[in-house]
């Protein structure tokens, strides 16, 4: 699998780190509430629980070994087509995907 | 007190024997050097002030920085590498030591972070007409003159380390920095495979 960095160009996946989906966003829990109810289940989803699609997935890559961006790669993981590349500081920057 | 003044030693003073090794039925296909007298220091654009330093960049040492993987030269022996989003590796030829860092953090104060690297780093230059056949055994990258010309730079890995690597000219001749505590790995590596095609190693190289 090849994926091309907006940054580097088309590098080879031994390049490349995987985190996962891109769409999960940290629950902004404050400061010393109790994790219970909603906001346990609120922990429990952004921790645990994600999606396993058959086709088209968006998901987070760190380009560790080439120029250390984060990116979001939209990825056909049947197929491993890659669909979309973007640089993740953008996507976070526009509010597109949750920080971290 | 110690009764010896600590002495400064290159990277690679300990393990790259000069002299010619490996295949000898030819001219020595490999030349393996490392440039001991270029300063470095890494430069990071700080937050929103890219076209600031960029601006300030060019009129300050001669030179745009490249904003895609490419090396630009600048005056007086100054150039730079792009080194990712942002960031970039500047280089001092015959640099003396400390002095690549306060020539360039008069001129970016406020818009980069400017850090010496020049004893983080390790560079070494390979050249050669097998120079190309012997990286490609640990480089994932295609440095085929189609894909890969002089000034061209790239972040990527050799043999598991991760390197940085710039094209110097057409014989073809590289140069590489690599982190310094991987050296004596990465140079393991790069003379197991240079033996082949038959290597020159000269110790030091200037780093003009």
């Amino acid at each position: 699998m090849r994926i091309p960095c907006p940054y580097c160009g088309e590098r080879g996946n031994a390049e490349y780190a995987y985190l996962g989906d891109a769409g999960v966003s940290r629950p902004q829990t404050p400061l010393g509430a109790a994790l219970e109810g909603a906001t346990l289940d609120a922990w429990m989803n952004y921790v645990y629980l994600r999606d396993n699609p058959a086709g088209a997935h968006r998901e987070l890559w760190y380009h560790a070994s080439g120029c250390r961006a984060w990116l979001i790669v939209t990825r056909n993981v049947s197929t491993h087509e890659i669909l979309n590349v973007e640089a993740a500081n953008g996507a976070i920057r526009d509010g597109r995907v949750g920080a971290l | 007190m110690p009764d010896q003044a600590l002495r400064q030693r290159a990277p690679l003073e300990a393990l790259a024997r000069p002299g010619r090794f490996g295949a000898t039925s030819a001219a020595a296909g490999v030349m393996l050097s490392e440039i001991r007298d270029r300063g470095l220091a890494s430069v990071a654009a700080r937050k929103n002030q890219r076209a600031a330093l960029l601006a300030a960049a060019k009129s300050a040492f001669g030179c745009g920085l490249p904003t895609r993987p490419r090396r630009a030269f600048g005056r007086d022996g100054l150039s730079f590498v792009w080194a990712g989003p942002d960031q970039w590796v500047a280089m001092l030829d015959h640099g003396p030591v400390g002095g690549i860092e306060p020539r360039l953090a008069a001129s970016l104060k406020g818009l980069a972070s400017v850090v010496d690297q020049s004893d983080g780093r390790a560079v070494v230059r390979i050249g050669g007409a097998r120079a190309r056949a012997a990286l490609a055994k640990g480089m994932p990258i295609d440095l085929h003159e189609r894909a890969f010309t002089p000034g061209d730079a790239a972040l990527t890995f050799f043999s598991h380390i991760n390197v940085h690597i710039w094209q110097v000219d057409e014989t073809p001749t590289y140069e590489i920095a690599v982190p310094r505590s991987f050296v004596g790995s990465f140079w393991h590596w790069l003379t197991e495979a240079s033996a082949e095609f038959g290597y020159e190693a000269t110790g030091s190289n200037s780093s003009a």
